[in-house]
């Protein structure tokens, strides 16, 4: 005969497509797809959008998408070329002015802003000090705003004049919140705002003032990195370019471990589905054999069998990524809608990438895991239309797991794990696979010896497990990466909210205060204490720079635009403890140890250290208070930002900067609704700047508590999908339980004898998968934990009730998902004749 | 009611289909006494296989009484039915059916084993050394040739010893000598045992064996006639 064109081949494909597409096998493979594309599109737009959001927060953070900050104004090409580009943009003017009133001076932080600022984020203010507030535009000229505490310092009512320089202003609202102004808690100065149009007449900004100038700008990613390149080259020394890159690290941090939770969620999906395409593929190949047989009689090449039921494969996982890919693009609106506090409108809409990828995805798991049981169908000898027991020869087991392990690579790199992590996940689950699975299959030979005396339910229950050791092994296997998925799921989400519930208790510090001097210390404390039940201890705060490392120049050692060149450009804030901070962990070195050296100690942040590439040993050298002071490298130290405590980059050992002037600074959680003692507290202690922080707090919480539901939402779907795989492995193996049922109620076994035997096959065959699972769990949150969530690792004993909620989840399962077995027609015997 | 061990009147058996109720089985009536050996014979699609189902209680009919070993069988639930199978019935299929998870001691033991015999293993090794077959006690059924199963399936018919046996074309999926010794093994064991012999069948030689013959077309029964 002659070759069949691949055409007829494909149309005869599709043919038999549409007549099989009420087969349950086909059913679950569809499912099975559908599933593992819906989610990995769905957590692929939601990664993408998330992190668009992430970005747009972080703008907030700046009041723009992008700032050219300087301490001159901008030159007019600078500006001339961000207009040209259509970017909106806003000015800003910041210095630092004595503010007057009639019978009192206070030294202040203004801000002049034109109509259009802020471009991101807004501005909120109050009709009176510490009342509610209100989003609206900033000062009109003619008229202020200003913080709460300048209204205490300098006992101001609204309605009253203040001068800034030349210039008397209004005061007509309360400053409560500038975007801009977040994260800065180490402003010292209470804040004015006023309009840019009076500045001038202020006669303030004159040439030397100390004066910063910002050029806000928002437009598209694309105008932006345009206007970027234009000015890049020509940025003056004092000017420098600032944008969302540089986010707040809180949000970024809790986002960031949300996106990479959601990454492995979306690998446990496909996974699942994995399982659920390689089980339901082989059904689909098995109840194909006579057909092939017959096929390859008729006259069809080996290759060309194999081809037929590759494009109904084929044709069949297009179907099912696409609806999938569709499904994924719905469900991401859903979890969007969940967010809907933290993703403002603005993000830019979903592309078409996401969608492709996970129609990708879907096809690559479908070519991992359908191709082995396929191939396969290739083999298929024609000889079995004579004898219907000619099996074809097992594809060799390399093709089998080569595939898979490959897909499965491919797929883990699109979800951007890294390769080591990639490699670390792939490697642990095959050697955990290979070790578990080879004593499974010892475990199973050695059961059927004391199989021989047991009861007919069990053997009736086992013998099928036993009758084919490696299939149920397998299938053990199979059950097990479900329940390993579903728990390890479970147990990040578990860890994730509890690591950020940690960083943000109900009674996390809400106010931080700086410049309390020494004389009153004790006082402060002493009513801090009363005022609250949660305060953070009173460190001192000397200001310093670092000048040199090593007695090098500083500014030689460190690279533009790091975190260390941004720590060296102003002053540290210094400190001394004799103790480690509670929420500090020693990285490196060791804490102070009363042995003298030549040099007294110092205790850097681990992050700053490696920035500045710090050693432990390094001499460092400051000024501090216009002296010089030389300490050397004792110990490096990870401090956690989230916490909302006083950190420092730089703890010096007690008696190195005792004799310098240092102030005080403390956090303390205030309860609600003593608003009151707040300002009594500013009036006592006029020169104490107290900061509240309750807004960027709440704003915290809220978007952790989206994303804690995002992660709830995802979970299920997880468990969802776990549960789905679950019945699919179960429906594959269908077919010969109910030739199997029927057979035994022929011979008169009532149906509790065979639900006896079901329980008891599906319950061992549960606590076995849940042993696996549980080993396989702890294993790979080991991994995840080190290299991926940066948690630290403990065991976790409640995993060793995985076996029994294997049996008991399997078991049911079993039951429920064979229950046409239970309840086949012992008619059914006759039939088959 | 007869005192016959299988008794059966007006059986009629109907099934749904796009053109309306189609009948497979048309007012058929027959009745068995101990160790007498019906051959039930009719071209394919005769409604051979489902007066066979019927009779076995593997189905209900959609109207007419089965009573077999003196129980209605319309009067009893699915797993009832089953334990009058379990007590009085044996089958011997074309297609052997054995249990693929069990060898062959375990499938012959199994009817034993669902009537609670303590003896099973003693009474499924004297079988099996009945039929031929002492020697592959432990071999599985993808062991065994096809009439080596079947002889398995012929020793599991009779371990219960059964007041029936039912079979269900036993030579069909066989050669005409390994086909022939079955033949002879059924017989011998149905006049050892007394057993009622319920035979379905094309093979007119092999149902010229039996003391009766009932003969089936379109679903009506045309004779029932004494062959012997």
């Amino acid at each position: 005969m002659k070759h069949v064109p691949v055409s007829r081949l494909a149309m005869l494909a599709l043919r038999q497509l549409m007549r099989d597409g009420r087969a349950g096998e086909l059913r679950v493979l569809f499912f099975a797809l559908l599933i593992a594309v819906a989610a990995s599109t769905a957590i692929g737009y939601f990664g993408a959008r998330l992190n668009d959001a992430m970005l747009l927060r972080a703008t907030e953070f700046l009041g723009a998408d992008l700032v050219l900050r300087g301490s001159a104004p901008a030159e007019p090409e600078q500006v001339k070329a961000g207009e040209q580009l259509q970017l909106q943009h806003a000015r800003v003017v910041e210095f630092s002015s004595v503010v007057a009133t009639d019978d009192n001076l206070q030294l202040t932080s203004v801000k002049a802003a034109d109509d259009s600022y802020p471009l991101r984020g807004e501005l909120r203010s109050a009709a009176a000090p510490y009342q509610p507030e209100q989003p609206g535009p900033g000062p009109q000229p003619g008229e202020a705003w200003a913080e709460a505490r300048l209204f205490a310092a300098l006992n101001l009512q609204i309605g009253d004049q203040i001068e800034v320089g030349n210039k008397p202003l209004q005061l007509t609202r309360v400053l409560t919140y500038e975007p801009d102004r977040v994260g800065d808690f180490y402003s010292l100065t209470p804040r004015v705002l006023m309009h840019l149009d009076d500045l001038e007449t202020t006669g303030v900004v004159q040439p030397g003032s100390r004066v910063s100038y910002r050029e806000l700008w928002r437009g598209s990613p694309e105008q932006l990195e345009a206007y970027e390149e234009r000015i890049k080259a020509d940025l003056e020394p004092h000017q420098r370019i600032e944008t969302a890159k540089d986010g707040n690290r809180q949000i970024g941090g809790a986002l960031g471990r949300a996106e990479r939770y959601l990454n492995l969620a979306s690998l446990a999906a496909v996974l699942l589905a994995g399982v659920a395409v390689a089980l339901s593929a082989a059904r689909f190949a098995a109840r194909r054999f006579d057909a092939s047989a017959l096929l390859r009689c008729l006259g069809l090449s080996r290759r060309e069998a194999l081809m037929l039921y590759s494009l109904q494969l084929a044709c069949l996982g297009l179907a099912a990524s696409s609806a999938g890919a569709l499904l994924g693009w719905a469900g991401q609106h859903g979890l969007f809608f969940l967010l809907r506090e933290l993703v403002v409108s603005e993000v830019p809409p979903a592309t078409l990438w996401p969608a492709l990828a996970g129609i990708a995805t879907g096809l690559v798991a479908l070519a991992g895991f359908a191709l082995p049981p396929l191939a396969a169908l290739g083999r298929v000898p024609p000889l079995r239309v004579l004898r219907r027991d000619m099996l074809p020869i097992p594809p060799s087991s390399w093709l089998v797991y080569g595939a898979a392990v490959i897909a499965l690579g491919l797929i883990m790199w699109r979800l951007s794990l890294d390769l080591k992590i990639t490699l670390a996940l792939l490697g642990g689950g095959l050697l955990a696979t290979v070790i578990l699975g080879g004593s499974l299959l010892l475990a199973l030979k050695g059961l059927r010896r004391a199989l021989s005396g047991a009861s007919l339910t069990w053997r009736l229950g086992l013998g099928q497990l036993l009758r084919h050791p490696l299939a149920a092994a397998g299938q053990s296997l199979a059950f097990g990466l479900i329940l390993l998925a579903m728990a390890l799921i479970g147990l990040l989400r578990g860890e994730l909210l509890d690591t950020w519930q940690n960083q943000l208790p109900d009674d996390a510090p809400n106010h931080f205060v700086l410049n309390i001097l020494p004389a009153d210390r004790d006082a402060f404390t002493a009513r801090i204490e009363a005022l609250s039940d949660h305060a953070a201890p009173l460190y001192p705060v000397v200001p310093g720079r670092l000048v040199a490392i090593n007695g090098e120049p500083v500014r030689q050692l460190v690279s533009k635009e790091s975190q260390g060149e941004r720590a060296i450009r102003r002053d540290l804030s210094l400190t001394w403890a004799q103790e480690l901070p509670s929420d500090n962990r020693l990285t490196a070195g060791q804490w102070w140890t009363g042995a003298q050296g030549d040099l007294p100690g110092v205790s850097v942040e681990a992050e700053l250290a490696e920035s500045l590439q710090l050693q432990l040993g390094d001499h460092l050298s400051f000024t501090v208070g216009g002296l010089t002071r030389d300490v050397r490298v004792t110990s490096l130290r990870e401090v956690n930002w989230d916490s909302f405590q006083p950190n420092f980059y730089m703890i010096f050992e007690p008696d190195t900067l005792q004799d310098m002037p240092a102030t005080y600074m403390t956090s303390f959680h205030l309860p609600e609704g003593k608003d009151r003692d707040l300002v009594r507290l500013a009036r006592d202690f006029p020169s104490a700047t107290i900061l509240q922080v309750e807004a960027l707090l709440s704003q915290l919480r809220s978007i952790l508590a989206q994303v804690s539901l995002a992660v709830e939402y995802v979970l299920l779907f997880v468990l969802a999908a776990g549960l789905a795989v679950l019945f699919a492995g179960l429906q594959a193996t269908l077919d010969e339980r109910i030739r199997q049922g029927a057979l035994l109620r022929a011979l008169g076994a009532e149906r509790k004898l065979l639900l006896r035997a079901r329980r008891t096959e599906f319950g061992v065959l549960g606590a076995a998968s849940g042993v696996l699972a549980a080993l396989g769990c702890e294993l790979v949150s080991a991994l995840l934990y080190h290299f991926v969530f940066d948690l630290r690792w403990q065991p976790h004993p409640w995993l060793l009730l995985l076996p029994l909620i294997g049996a008991l989840l399997v078991g049911a399962a079993g039951v429920l998902g064979t229950r046409r077995a239970l309840d086949a027609s012992p008619l059914n015997v006759l039939r088959e004749n | 009611m007869s005192a016959s061990i299988l008794y059966a009147r007006n059986l009629s058996k109907a099934v749904p289909s796009a053109e309306g109720e189609l009948a497979i089985l048309d007012d058929v009536s027959l009745s068995l006494d101990k160790g007498d050996s019906l051959a039930i014979v009719g071209t394919s699609g005769s409604g051979k296989s489902t007066l066979l189902g019927l009779l076995a209680g593997l189905d209900l009919p959609t109207s007419g009484e089965v009573h077999l070993a003196g129980q209605l069988l319309g009067a009893l639930d699915e797993d009832q039915r089953a334990r009058v199978r379990a007590e009085h019935v044996g089958f011997v299929f074309q297609s052997f059916q054995l249990l693929d998870s069990l060898n062959a001691l375990e499938n012959v033991m199994l009817p034993l084993e669902l009537h609670g015999r303590p003896d099973a293993q003693a009474k499924a090794t004297e079988l099996l050394d009945r039929v031929g077959l002492g020697a592959r006690l432990h071999h599985y059924p993808r062991q065994l040739s096809g009439g080596e199963q079947q002889r398995v399936a012929v020793a599991r018919a009779f371990a219960a010893e059964p007041a029936v046996l039912f079979a269900d074309e036993p030579t069909g999926n066989l050669d005409s000598h390994t086909g022939a010794t079955i033949t002879e093994l059924l017989f011998e064991l149905n006049r050892e045992r007394g057993t009622t012999l319920v035979l379905v069948t094309h093979d007119e030689r092999l149902a010229q064996r039996c003391q009766r013959l009932l003969r089936l077309e379109g679903g009506r029964q045309l004779v029932d006639e004494s062959s012997q």
